[in-house]
């Protein structure tokens, strides 16, 4: 087919949309048209589900399940009285900072050790990413079992050789360090690998001068590793921070946010607030206002770092 | 009847036979067009009850309505629980469905079942409902006179003892008071072995509380009257036990509530309060253990708590006829005695209760007598749909005392105070 052959053709059907509608406009629909399925795609899974979510939150009874009645905003401010929606916040936030900050540190620590050459690195990186594989119920069990004061087998290694065993998951003041520990222990891999990502793009050539000034291996790590890494340590706190508010299987799958609500997480706290307690409109309020918190503390978190990262 | 309808192999034989006498005939009469039709009927079960005996039942409803089949779907209960009311906002319940206690009250407040009415007024008097089953069974499965559930498996809470360890400890018979179990517990606790393992189930606590006459909610008064000098006895005993006597262990704060089974079967703890489903795992966890069963204790008075699984229709159920069918089937007296057999699974009929069969199976006949005098802890307070709001107060009120030691005149005055608010509210 000739390009002249068609030219008449658009040329005639340019001409009759001119009539209609602006170039500019036709553009705009034909983008439209393109992006329509992901459109209809996140309105009908998120948008409307989030909107539905947003009524419920100003019912009370049992929107989206049965009969209910409009509130208007009295369970957003039954949340400020609620004492134990105030201390799973406080555990929640707890567990956040602990877990995305030990995560950071632990990961930093183990790319800065196996960035060097050394041998079998290969391997001691893949055992170190290995937990992040493994489902959170496995390593949920897994733990339970070795943590159980009584039948578990840290204890009676210990009783063997002649230390007392520790209460990790039954003492209120441990529980909550203990899953803590846990998700370190399942994260630290995957913040090595992208601090190992960083690190390898940091130029060498800055060492190398640095070096040749007088810089000690500190201020190396000081004024030119840590600076360079900001971007990566972003990414990390940002997306941890942002997983571990919305925790929920800890609490779950290996202490049921005991004892006593010591390690009570906000998402398992709405989750049974929903589905235990039945107040589905005061879980709807309770979910809503975590996501503002976390959205918050998001914009937070970029501002100040964006004030000290360098790209 | 014949003593032989205990043998699960005779219950195979004789199912088909039973099940028509029980309940086929009547379900062919009263709805005949869909005994003619074909589907799916959907149930939603416990794992930990998938029995052999309920495989046959439903092996032989198929049998008896050759279009239909069952779906038999299988959940724990919380994630069934998600589930459920994940199906109730579709539309798209099961036909019929499991459920451990308290949900059909509080599903019948919020009309999300139905009234089983139109089927015990046409099945009711032929298959023993409500007539034949604990009394207390058809009130915590009633909502305003109506009958919306059917108790399947009725448990209590007793006490499992290791015989040897008590006989060792100069022991002849299991404690049958306080003083007495405080005691035993005092003589049995060496070095690494406990003498009692306390559940972190809030449940575990109300054998302790009834023995000492204290009730949930008083609905004369609209109140929860726990904080009187009865309750907070009870309480501070229990925790006397782990932090004053040092007989027993702070229980594992954890998803599962095996803990005090594993550990009297591991022969780590003389004695632990629980129900029927912890035969087959001690049984099999430790064929050479020498224990047995002892009644509830006595303080104030005998008592210790009911529970067990119900089943209900929900409103939007596709097909509930054939769901209250296979209702009817599961819990024939045969089937009730098959399972008992098989699981060591206890039963809410009182025919079942005063079957000398019952004698012959191991451990079950002091669970028969117990349901005798076991009570139903939150029958009244589900009532006020307030149930939901103020039972995981009492539990932190109660891991509180458990696990950090706080006096329970304090836990329980807070938690009364709270749970009052509550109730007070309209």
């Amino acid at each position: 087919m000739s390009v002249t052959s068609i030219e008449p053709k658009l040329d005639l059907a340019g001409s009759k949309h001119r009539e209609w509608v602006s170039s500019k406009t036709r553009r705009a629909l034909i983008s439209y048209s393109f992006l329509l399925p992901a459109i209809l795609y996140f309105s009908i899974f998120f948008f409307y589900p989030i909107a539905l979510e947003f009524w419920a939150s100003l019912q009370s009874g049992l929107p989206l399940v049965g009969e209910s009645q409009f509130v208007g905003i009295e369970n957003y401010q039954r949340i400020l009285q609620d004492k134990r929606v105030i201390h799973s916040f406080k555990v929640t936030i707890i567990y956040s900072v602990g877990s995305t900050v030990i995560t950071a540190i632990v990961g930093l620590i183990l790319a800065l050790i196996l960035n060097q050459k050394i041998r079998g690195r290969v391997i001691i990186r893949s055992i170190i990413f290995f937990p992040y594989m493994i489902s959170i119920v496995i390593i949920a069990l897994l733990w339970s079992n070795i943590l159980d004061p009584y039948l578990g087998i840290l204890n009676s290694f210990l009783y063997s050789i002649g230390i007392d065993g520790q209460n990790w998951l039954t003492n209120p003041n441990t529980a909550l360090p203990a899953v803590i520990s846990l998700v370190v222990w399942q994260n630290m891999g995957y913040a090595m690998v992208i601090y190992l990502a960083g690190l390898q793009n940091i130029p060498e050539q800055y060492y190398e001068a640095a070096k040749i000034d007088g810089a000690s291996k500190f201020h190396l790590f000081r004024y030119i590793t840590l600076p360079l890494l900001a971007p990566t340590t972003l990414f990390i706190t940002v997306i941890g921070m942002i997983g571990n508010l919305q925790a929920i299987a800890p609490a779950y799958l290996i202490t049921r946010g005991g004892p006593a609500d010591a390690t009570n997480l906000y998402a398992y706290h709405v989750f049974n607030v929903a589905f235990d307690e039945l107040r589905i409109g005061y879980a709807s309020a309770l979910a809503f206002m975590m996501f503002a918190v976390i959205f918050v503390l998001t914009m937070i978190q970029f501002k100040i770092a964006g004030t000290q990262v360098e790209y | 009847m014949k003593k032989n309808r205990l043998s699960r192999r005779n219950f195979l034989k004789i199912g088909a036979t039973s099940a028509i006498a029980l309940g086929l005939s009547p379900i062919r009469e009263i709805y005949p067009a869909k005994a003619q039709e074909e589907g799916v009927v959907t149930i939603y079960w416990n794992p930990g009850h998938v029995y052999d005996t309920y495989q046959t039942v439903i092996d032989q409803f198929q049998e008896d309505f050759p279009g239909w089949t069952v779906n038999w779907e299988k959940y724990q209960w919380p994630d069934m629980r998600t589930k459920l009311l994940a199906d109730f906002a579709a539309g798209n319940p099961p036909d019929m469905t499991a459920e451990p206690g308290g949900w059909v009250q509080e599903f019948a407040l919020g009309g999300q079942i139905r009234s089983l009415t139109e089927f015990v007024e046409a099945d009711g008097e032929e298959i023993g409902f409500p007539s034949d089953w604990q009394d207390y069974t058809i009130s915590r499965n009633s909502h305003e006179g109506e009958i919306y559930g059917m108790q399947i498996h009725l448990t209590c809470g007793l006490m499992f003892y290791n015989i040897d360890m008590l006989e060792n400890a100069g022991f002849s018979a299991p404690p049958t008071t306080w003083d007495e179990f405080l005691e035993v517990a005092q003589a049995t606790a060496q070095g690494n072995v406990f003498g009692f393992a306390p559940n972190q189930a809030t449940g575990y606590a109300w054998p302790w509380l009834l023995q000492n006459n204290v009730s949930y909610y008083d609905p004369d008064t609209n109140t929860v009257p726990m904080d009187t000098q009865d309750a907070i006895d009870a309480m501070q005993f229990q925790s006397d036990l782990i932090h004053v006597h040092n007989v027993a262990p702070i229980p594992i704060a954890s998803a599962d509530y095996e803990g005090p089974q594993k550990l009297f079967t591991a022969n780590r703890a003389a004695m632990i309060i629980t129900g029927p489903w912890d035969i087959k795992p001690t049984r099999e966890g430790n064929p050479d253990l020498n224990w047995d069963v002892a009644p509830a204790l006595t303080n104030q008075r005998q008592s210790t708590f009911a529970a067990g699984v119900s089943m209900m229709i929900p409103k939007d159920a596709k097909n509930p006829e054939m769901g209250w069918e296979l209702m009817k089937r599961f819990t024939a007296l045969d089937a009730e005695l098959a399972a008992t057999q098989e699981a060591g699974m206890t039963m809410p009929r009182k025919s079942w209760a005063v079957d000398e069969a019952l004698e012959e199976i191991p451990f079950i006949a002091e669970f028969g007598r117990g349901l005798g005098y076991a009570e139903d802890v939150t029958a009244e307070l589900r009532r006020t749909g307030k149930f939901g709001e103020i039972d995981p107060l009492f539990s932190k009120a109660y891991e509180e005392v458990i696990y950090t030691n706080r006096p329970a005149s304090e836990a329980l005055a807070e938690f009364v105070e709270e749970a009052n608010r509550i109730l007070s509210e309209a």
